[in-house]
């Protein structure tokens, strides 16, 4: 077992015990700090797999800017524990059948098909996910996608105008 | 591989090896501020009186819940800075390509950022970023 | 492109007029002229007059049927501006930015429209999708507002994390987001695999979300009746059937013709069956005519499902006619809803003395819904239900569709009883002339088409 293999399996542990410390802590403030621990250890994964612009942006984005949103949210809220409403049993038993159908569903699709055996990832190194790679690709291939998603942007900002500002 | 042979070349940019440093001085700092936290816990005297345990609110008694909802204009300064934060982000990949990227690639961010400056216009004109209403 | 790139202008054009424009009243004005202009730049780019030459990679694929539904939802928003721009300005303090968020939505529907790309299947989704959680919830002191614009972002987000899911297991399995290269991989039966269709059923799952087909259609009636009146109006028709068109151009024969695993016109014959099931049986029991509306609309989803069964020529057809009268009658009908003091059925009676021309413009439009002859939702339903009899299987689906059918007309002749038979004094706001000549000529427009629906259809489509 090399150290990749290592850093691969904790890093994995992390990000799955974080995230079900994400729905299972009663406080919402521990579940965006848990969230924020996803989020590092998906980094790490991307820099296993040598993803070295994405694992930055992810912290720069998801855990910078985009947690601190959260917490706002929350703090938006009144969250006083009593006007926490009761979950109806069923409603969660539903919810857990639901989810563990489509978990069972996700697993058998990837251990069934034929050409994901035997197949690794490509670690450690290769230029796919290198930031010069990615530019290259982003600024011809993908230059429309890039440029229609300023449109995306701009109505967010009316969005956030328009619902946030006083009148 | 020799760990410090590792520290001290400098091998190409394309393997995740390059960030052991990095992963490094991660474990470092957290260590270290979980050994001086365990530390402090440990050597420091303890006066768990009630007094001592309340909260310190200049002699006043305490009042209140401390979580009240706050105002909503850091939200909207928040997400503001969220959007423009993404965008800065696709600099990145532009300024590392600059020169290969040639003309076609300069329009192409020129008009993303247009776009952008457009928005943030109209951000300033409707007075979103205005604290005092 | 056209379509695309003005759109986006447009809505930058609004925002600025928002700034600079103080008075109010233009402000529909000016949109109304926006659309003109991207109205008649679609037609001219379906005769091929475009005037941007860009280099697309193949992200995205401009064919006569796509140009054809922009014209057809363009034309739609037009109308509905037209005969709802009082309203718009009435509902808030940011009427500019509303028809910002109009316009940029229809900048998303041209991009489902022409779609080459997953990658571009999802930002249109987004970029529609966006717009409208916020015109949901535009209503910032109405506490129902609130709410169902915070069940549509959540459960629309959600949606849209199952589409992503969906493309990433297609990218995983083709090695490609490329419309063509998806569809090459499902149409040799050697070459698909399980990660391709367990992507494809995400992606069903995403789109029967977005155009609120039954088993995901839980929160079309809280957003629906929530949401302010006028932009009720809009999701209901316009944005619903761009949905649609996203959805035929991803569901392409070719895809779904596999034999491998998967039944899929089974999936979709479940699907139209459980839509039309809930929708009409759950809209007889409504005491709103808005959320009666509301049910409505999931009902008649189920009849748009039926291009996605047949997927032959007449489907395409039959959905482009479908999207037209649907939209239409819905936007009329909304219009006439918005300016009722009351929305409940009780609120209709003896609207037929009060306002003659509004309860018969209003009858116009629900019998076009329920699908009676000689208007064009009887041609619309018919060239659904004749598609699905050219595929010469499932002709079991089509007799259950006009049992259907019959019993949405139970709730469509709710309405018009209330209008013409029962004693009341209907309250509307004051009803401008012109108002009564836009439902008027749209009225007629529906009539029309209902008399001559194949002159029509040839006449801009071929």
């Amino acid at each position: 077992m090399g150290i990749t293999t290592i850093l691969f399996w904790f890093l994995s542990a992390l990000a799955l015990l974080s995230a079900i410390m994400v729905l299972a802590s009663k406080n919402p403030i521990h579940s965006i700090l848990w969230l924020i621990a996803v989020f590092f250890a998906i980094s790490g994964h991307y820099i296993l797999l040598n993803a070295q612009f994405l694992a930055i942006v992810n912290l720069i984005v998801y855990a910078g800017a985009i947690m601190v949103l959260f917490l706002f949210v929350i703090m938006l809220m009144n969250l006083n524990s009593h006007t926490e409403p009761q979950k109806n049993i069923w409603m969660k038993l539903a919810g857990v059948i639901s989810g563990g159908i489509l978990f069972t569903i996700l697993i058998s699709v990837i251990r069934s098909s034929a050409d994901m055996v035997n197949r690794t990832a490509q670690l450690k190194e290769g230029n796919i996910g290198l930031i010069n790679t990615l530019g290259k690709v982003l600024f011809s291939d993908y230059v429309i996608p890039f440029e229609i998603s300023s449109v995306l942007f701009l109505s967010a900002m009316v969005g956030a105008v328009v619902i946030g500002k006083k009148n | 591989m020799h760990i410090t042979g590792l520290l001290l070349d400098a091998p190409q940019a394309n393997t995740a090896a390059n960030y052991l440093p990095i992963a490094l001085q991660l474990l470092f700092a957290l260590g270290f501020v979980a050994t001086m936290m365990i530390v402090t816990h440990l050597l420091g005297p303890k006066r768990k009186t009630a007094d001592k345990l309340a909260t310190f609110t200049s002699g006043i008694e305490t009042h209140g819940n401390a979580r009240t909802p706050m105002a909503i204009k850091y939200f909207l300064v928040a997400i503001l800075f969220v959007l423009f934060d993404v965008e800065v982000i696709f600099f990145y990949p532009y300024a590392v390509n600059f020169r290969a990227l040639g003309w076609s690639g300069f329009y192409s961010v020129l008009m993303f950022v247009g776009f952008f400056i457009v928005g943030f216009f109209y951000i300033i004109k409707k007075g979103a970023l205005v604290w005092e209403d | 492109m056209n379509a695309i790139i003005l759109s986006a202008v447009l809505g930058v054009v609004m925002m600025f007029s928002s700034v600079f424009v103080k008075n109010k009243s233009a402000l529909k004005h000016i949109a109304a002229a926006g659309l003109l202009v991207l109205l008649i730049a679609n037609i001219a780019d379906t005769y091929g007059c475009s005037l941007f030459k860009i280099d697309l990679h193949n992200m995205l694929r401009f064919d006569k049927f796509g140009l054809f539904f922009n014209t057809i939802g363009i034309g739609a928003t037009l109308i509905y501006v037209v005969l709802s721009g009082r309203d718009i300005e009435k509902s808030g303090n940011y009427v500019a930015e509303y028809f910002a968020l109009i316009f940029f939505v229809l900048c998303g529907l041209t991009l489902l429209t022409s779609f080459g790309n997953l990658l571009m299947l999802f930002i249109g989704i987004e970029i529609l999708s966006i717009p409208l959680y916020i015109l949901t919830g535009s209503d910032k002191r109405n506490l129902k507002s609130n709410e169902a614009a915070i069940k549509y972002f959540l459960m629309g987000s959600f949606s849209t994390g199952i589409m992503l899911m969906g493309i990433a297991l297609i990218y995983g399995g083709t090695g490609s987001f490329q419309l063509e290269v998806v569809r090459s991989v499902f149409a040799s039966y050697k070459g698909v695999s399980f990660l391709e269709i367990a992507g494809l059923l995400f992606l069903l799952v995403a789109m029967a979300f977005k155009v609120s087909a039954a088993p995901f259609h839980f929160w079309t009636p809280d957003v629906y009746d929530g949401a302010p009146s006028v932009f009720t109006s809009f999701m209901a028709t316009v944005v619903k059937a761009a949905a649609f068109v996203a959805f035929i151009r991803l569901f392409d024969a070719r895809v779904t013709e596999t034999s491998a695993a998967v039944d899929w016109k089974m999936l979709f014959s479940i699907l139209i069956i459980s839509t039309l099931l809930i929708g009409n049986i759950t809209a007889v029991f409504q005491q709103s005519v808005k959320r009666m509306l509301a049910y409505s609309s999931i009902a008649q989803a189920g009849f748009m499902l039926f291009a996605l069964f047949s997927l032959n020529d007449m489907a395409k057809e039959g959905l482009l006619l479908y999207a037209a009268a649907y939209s239409l009658a819905t936007i009329g009908i909304f219009a006439i809803l918005i300016k009722m003091k009351d929305v409940s059925f009780e609120g209709y009676n003896g609207l037929a003395k009060t306002q003659p021309l509004l309860a018969a413009t209003n009858t116009i439009f629900l019998l076009s819904l329920a699908g009676i002859p000689l208007t064009a939702g009887f041609f619309a339903k018919y060239y659904m239900l004749a598609s699905v009899i050219k595929t010469g299987s499932y002709t079991w689906l089509v007799i259950f569709a006009v049992l259907f059918a019959a019993v949405s007309a139970y709730y469509y002749f709710r309405v018009i009883q209330a209008m013409y038979f029962k004693n009341g004094e209907a309250q509307t706001d004051t009803i401008t002339p012109g108002f009564k000549a836009g439902m008027v000529i749209v009225a007629a427009i529906i009539v029309i088409v209902g008399i001559l629906p194949q002159t029509i259809l040839n006449w801009f489509y071929f």
